[in-house]
């Protein structure tokens, strides 16, 4: 229970710190200023552009942790991470043509869409490869996910090449791809904050056979589950996550991979208390990387995966270790 | 009563009277109003701040971003962005009453969006062509108050480029190539069709080697084949020198007969007044007044 209690309460200072956080620090009598309906144009810039990008920061980690863990579940490797099958080619093929190519709707919404399409398409059609290739095994989609992606990051460059002029630039999409949180409206915030909400039940509703599952193939099968079948429908949950994460935060480096090894080492193995454990210290993680993101150099903003990345590579090292020496 | 008069004098001054909402359309189409003349502005890129700059504002830019090398009068203003991009954080915190982008690096797509969120008025402007450099600066003129003078500018730069326009009406068009920068893999950049870049070349008497395709980089091969009558590089003469020193460029023909030049960056790769002076010297370069009279 104290883990629970120290968790829910490092979000909650991570998301003040995250809120105070800028080229333009705010103390937290600013905060609370902001917060009563002061009308100041800095109050305002607090209220309307950085809480929602902060509580969208949150979410963002939270399904990241959340994909990471299923993933990771599904083919019992630790190195396993949610953009392992092709979602991040997808979606960064689905954010490219929206940033590039004039379309009818506006960009804030085709934005999200296209790249949410382009993640959840990947890993179907990798599922798909995999199907008609007749190895619906974990090997099997690994490896049709590394050819798919290889496809789609070369489509990727090519529209970038061809597309970017001199008011079109490279470095809109650059950026998207390393990784950023989009400041979203209330209203979509709130759709976001649904979105997760429904994603944690729906991954839970995982935790159990996941358990199984983790215990070996065979030992899985003797436990009664199908288990071609269940990675199939765990595979498709966790990138309906992930999706969900790409489509709001663009391609957010290491969260997924990490969150959910420091959650094992917070709750332990089982999925039921792992899973929510995982999205609140995935929170957490990208909570801080983006008020680091948005701090560290003025005037500029750092993209967040660049951020996560930094402090994830030494982590994995960490990680890697401690692996050796067990 | 004296006192009062000065008192009235003062406030009549402080206040310009009726200050009416002007409202513009900009190169998004969107509608920009600003309820009265912008008294702090942030210019994104230096082609807006020197536009701004020219209408006699310069004091009133209170934000820049670090690549603005020009007027000298603005560089000590505060930085709200460069490379890495923009920051929303330090235009607010300038407490700007009007914001000037272009849709450059991320510009338009990291502030538009939470300027008009804060309801700060954030007008975007494009670039395709010369005329458009003046209507940007006509649009910028009705936008800060100061029409008459935006006209005025307009209006003197356009008699320049007509001046240009009569003089080279009718030599012989020399075929040009400039090249624009150079790629760590050996491909280089070049100036294209339907930019403002490639409209001054051609408004300075030239006409373009490569009048088509939109991928703007090339191979140097493509540049031989099309041995244009004239090379020009945007950069200064010891780089120019430095690339048209290596193996293959000294067959083509402009490197042959000597007509190869460095042209100055900031007249023809930044869209605002200055781009008139660099039209004006390229016409020079393109056709000699020596040989035209």
């Amino acid at each position: 229970m104290r883990v629970w209690s120290l968790l829910v309460l490092a979000l909650l200072l991570s998301v003040l710190i995250g809120a105070s956080a800028g080229h333009d620090w705010m103390s937290p009598a600013d905060l609370l200023r902001a917060l009563a309906g002061d009308t100041d144009v800095r109050s305002r810039l607090l209220i309307d552009w950085r809480l929602p990008r902060v509580l969208a920061a949150a979410c963002v980690g939270g399904l990241l942790g959340l994909g990471g863990t299923v993933f990771q579940g599904v083919f019992r490797n630790p190195l396993a991470e949610p953009y392992l099958l092709g979602s991040a080619g997808g979606a960064a093929l689905g954010a490219t043509v929206a940033l590039l190519v004039p379309l009818a709707a506006p960009q804030s919404f085709m934005l999200p869409v296209l790249a949410f399409a382009g993640a959840w398409g990947a890993t179907m059609l990798v599922i798909g490869i995999s199907r008609v290739a007749g190895a619906v095994d974990a090997a099997g989609m690994l490896l049709a996910g590394v050819a798919v992606a290889a496809v789609l990051g070369a489509l990727r460059s090519f529209l970038m090449l061809a597309l970017s002029d001199e008011t079109v630039s490279l470095q809109i999409v650059l950026s998207w791809v390393l990784g950023g949180v989009q400041t979203p409206t209330w209203p979509i915030l709130g759709l976001l904050a649904a979105i997760s909400i429904a994603c944690l039940m729906l991954t839970l509703l995982l935790a159990g056979r996941l358990d199984v599952l983790g215990l070996g193939e065979t030992m899985a099968i003797a436990f009664g589950l199908n288990v071609n079948r269940f990675i199939a429908f765990a595979v498709l949950a966790g990138s309906v996550v992930v999706a969900a994460a790409v489509a709001f935060g663009g391609l957010v480096a290491f969260v997924g991979l990490a969150s959910p090894h420091i959650a094992r080492w917070l709750v332990g193995p089982l999925h039921r208390p792992l899973l929510p454990a995982s999205a609140l210290v995935g929170a957490i993680v990208v909570t801080l990387a983006d008020a680091i993101a948005r701090s560290a150099l003025p005037p500029a903003e750092i993209p967040l995966g660049l951020v996560t990345a930094v402090a994830g590579g030494p982590f994995f090292i960490l990680l890697l270790a401690r692996r050796l020496r067990a | 009563m004296i006192r009062t008069l000065a008192f009235l004098g003062v406030l009549a001054l402080a206040a310009p009277l009726h200050a009416e909402p002007v409202t513009v359309r900009d190169a998004f189409d969107r509608s920009v109003t600003v309820p009265e003349p912008p008294q702090r502005i942030v210019t994104i890129f230096a082609s807006n701040t020197e536009m701004v700059a020219a209408l006699g504002l310069a004091d009133r830019i209170v934000g820049i971003e670090a690549y603005t090398r020009y007027p000298p009068e603005v560089l000590e203003k505060p930085l709200v962005g460069g490379r890495l991009g923009f920051s929303v954080d330090e235009v607010v915190a300038q407490r700007p009453d009007l914001v000037v982008v272009t849709p450059s690096r991320q510009a338009a797509n990291q502030l538009v969006d939470p300027m008009q969120r804060l309801g700060i008025p954030i007008v975007v402007l494009l670039q395709r062509n010369v005329a458009e450099i003046l209507s940007n600066i006509r649009l910028l003129g009705r936008l800060t108050g100061v029409s008459e003078r935006g006209e005025e500018l307009a209006a003197r730069l356009q008699a320049r480029l007509d001046k240009v326009e009569q003089r080279v009406a009718h030599g012989k068009k020399p075929s040009v190539i400039m090249i624009t920068g150079r790629l760590g893999n050996g491909l280089l950049l070049v100036t294209r069709p339907g930019t403002y870049t490639g409209d001054a070349i051609v408004r300075a008497g030239g006409h373009l080697a490569f009048d088509a395709g939109t991928i703007a980089q090339v191979s140097p091969e493509a540049v031989f084949n099309a041995d244009p009558d004239l090379l020009l590089f945007a950069g200064n003469e010891k780089d120019m020198k430095e690339l048209i020193g290596r193996p293959g460029w000294s067959d083509m023909r402009a490197v042959r007969s000597k007509r190869v030049h460095a042209v100055n960056r900031a007249e023809l790769l930044i869209p605002g007044p200055r781009t008139i002076d660099g039209i004006e010297r390229l016409a020079n370069i393109f056709h000699p007044p020596a040989a035209t009279q």
